[in-house]
């Protein structure tokens, strides 16, 4: 199956922390898709599991990918600027 | 085998409230078991550590209900922490290699923790995080942890002894505790002692205690006596004020606005201790002097009427300042803390007297200054001048090492006051370590050594033309404030719950009475002799 791709900048001053981390989980959660996050060109994380996306050490300012198992545009868009929105650390 | 019926444990009483509870046995010390190799079925290890893992995340949801605010986030964050799917799937694996449940969750956030390790901001999360992993192993273990304390019926805590982590989870059914270990000034006792529960800490025989045992918790009687008779609780020498003032200015301890607000309902004349800790150990970059002056002015406004006696920052390498470079050291409280902090932090220590100046002019209140920490009369004179030299306050330090309290007569000229700061001191006096709970007895205010230093510093004091007061955890002990007034002590600061009882006792005789008693006192040998020989003297008056 095909996926969408779209990146996501890091503007948190901590980085992918922990309340970052939750929040993209409760959401990856409710949509129900196995979605992926991390640097292009290296090993993605399940972004339903916040220990793995903690543990992928990203600090402010980094640019990621998020991968959306999906053919709906709509939908990966939608999924993608939540999550740019928990990565602005208000 | 439990405590047999009617026995009399012996211990060091915190406070005058006696309780009659059942007995909760809190085994935070016993030891997580090792991790072994399954002896069940996969699918019986899966069970376990499923249902572990739901129990604790069900106590965080307790938790998180009953703290709301910014709290309950925090529990929310370390609940999905703990339901992590990888976390299980992690956890599984380790299960299909054979570890039974306890080992296998172990092993699973140790591995975790280590791909979060080397990253400060994680730090205290993976601190947290191994918190959990405990508690998981605990539940699969079948022992208690504290986090289970019952919300309702009438629970006497027993355990080695709590930490403030612990403390904070007690609850309202929570009326008695007993410490196997830990002092008077230990956390557990402070607690206690501001929250009016019953408790008897250093009682090494309450070990013989089980759950479900009744006891009586006498302080008192500086005893726990196994049975459901409350009569049986010695009673507190009941002072009867007969004095308009007591015999002696009874001020009030601070930290807070909330506690200066609290202080200003009780019969508190002032302040005699006002620790400015808390406006900085929680702040991430040092507050600006206009911040300082707003927080300062309006605790000073709410604070109860009479003189307020400031403490500059009184931090060190347990306690640092994160805006501060403090860094870590062998031996922290022999080490670079209070005053000390001046060799490298001269422009932080007057920003916050002229910070409390500007607050002392705007609030009209009248302000006293100490710093904390004080060695040599040299350093006391530093303090002096740069104090005088910012503000019209009154000047004076903290007597808490054992140096300086030899040479308080030497202190005429250079400061106004005195404040004994009795928990250090003994700590100091006695080389016990506060933090140690082993040490227990041996910072007990009625130690021998301990009364003969403060008479000196009394007299001192008052052949210096000083003032002198003390303002550690002793003087909340009512009778003990008798004594401090018989020594010459001229003011003592008490915890806001104490202020009441500390005021009635000390307008309950004269102060001939007082000198009598805290003559007899000094005869004394032995802390357990003092303290019953203060009982019995103020008895006959």
């Amino acid at each position: 199956m095909s996926s969408i791709k779209g990146q996501v900048q890091v503007l948190d001053p901590i980085g992918l922390h922990a309340r970052p981390a939750s929040q993209i989980v409760k959401l990856v959660k409710e949509s129900g898709l196995e979605i992926m996050i991390g640097r292009e060109g290296q090993e993605f994380a399940k972004a339903n599991s916040a220990l793995r996306m903690m543990a992928l050490k990203i600090s402010t300012g980094e640019t990621l990918t998020v991968e959306v198992p999906t053919q709906d545009q709509g939908l990966a868009d939608g999924i993608i600027e939540q999550i740019q929105h928990f990565l602005k650390g208000e | 085998m439990a405590a047999a019926k009617g026995a009399i444990l012996k211990g060091l009483g915190v406070g005058l409230v006696s309780a009659v509870g059942d007995v909760l046995v809190i085994k935070q010390t016993q030891p997580l078991p090792a991790w072994t190799k399954s002896t069940k079925t996969k699918e019986q290890e899966l069970t376990e550590l499923r249902s572990a893992i739901d129990f604790v995340s069900g106590t965080l949801d307790e938790l998180g209900a009953k703290a709301g605010g910014t709290s309950a986030e925090i529990f929310e964050a370390l609940k999905m922490l703990l339901e992590d799917e990888e976390l299980f799937d992690v956890a599984t694996a380790n299960i299909e290699d054979g570890w039974s449940a306890a080992a296998a969750i172990g092993k699973a956030v140790d591995e975790f923790s280590e791909l979060l390790g080397g990253d400060p901001t994680f730090e205290e999360r993976v601190a947290d995080f191994q918190d959990l992993s405990k508690r998981v192993q605990a539940r699969i273990a079948g022992i208690e942890m504290s986090l289970s304390i019952p919300a309702t019926g009438r629970i006497v805590l027993v355990g080695e002894d709590f930490s403030p982590a612990d403390t904070a989870q007690f609850t309202d059914a929570v009326v008695g505790v007993i410490t196997y270990k830990g002092g008077p000034t230990s956390h557990t006792a402070i607690i206690c002692r501001s929250k009016s529960i019953a408790a008897v800490v250093s009682c090494p025989e309450a070990t013989a205690l089980e759950s479900g045992d009744r006891v009586l918790v006498d302080p008192v009687g500086d005893r726990v006596v196994v049975s459901d008779d409350q009569s049986l609780a010695t009673k507190s020498i009941d002072f009867v004020a007969i004095n308009e003032e007591p015999l002696i200015p009874v001020r009030a301890n601070i930290g807070s606005l909330e506690d200066a607000k609290a202080a200003s309902q009780t019969r508190a004349n002032g302040v005699g201790l006002f620790r400015t800790e808390l406006l900085y150990l929680s702040a991430k970059t040092e507050p600006t002097i206009e911040e300082q002056v707003a927080s300062y002015t309006e605790i000073l406004k709410s604070a109860p009427k009479g003189p307020i006696v400031v403490r500059t920052i009184d931090a060190g390498s347990d306690k640092p300042v994160p805006f501060l470079n403090m860094p870590a050291e062998e031996n922290p409280s022999l080490g670079v803390r209070g005053y000390r902090l001046i060799a490298d932090h001269r422009g932080f220590i007057e920003s916050q007297l002229k910070a409390i100046e500007q607050a002392r002019a705007a609030s009209g209140r009248e302000v006293w200054v100490m710093a904390p920490m004080i060695a040599t009369a040299e350093e006391a004179r530093d303090f002096s001048d740069l104090a005088r030299s910012i503000g019209k306050y009154k000047v004076g330090i903290m007597v808490e090492t054992p140096s300086i309290a030899l040479i308080v007569d030497q202190l005429g000229g250079i400061v106004d006051f005195v404040s004994v700061g009795t928990n250090d001191l003994s700590q100091y006096l006695f080389a016990a370590d506060r933090m140690n709970p082993s040490l227990g007895a041996l910072l007990n205010h009625w130690q021998p050594a301990l009364i003969k230093s403060l008479a000196r510093i009394a007299s001192g004091a008052s052949s210096a033309g000083i003032t002198s007061g003390v303002c550690g955890e002793s003087a909340s002990d009512p009778a003990f404030a008798v004594v401090l007034a018989g020594l010459g002590i001229e003011s003592v600061s008490a915890s806001k719950s104490q202020v009441t009882e500390v005021h009635n006792a000390l307008s309950s005789l004269s102060l001939s009475d007082a000198k009598e008693i805290a003559n007899e006192v000094l005869k004394q040998t032995t802390a357990e002799a003092a303290k019953a020989t203060a009982l019995s003297e103020i008895a006959k008056r």
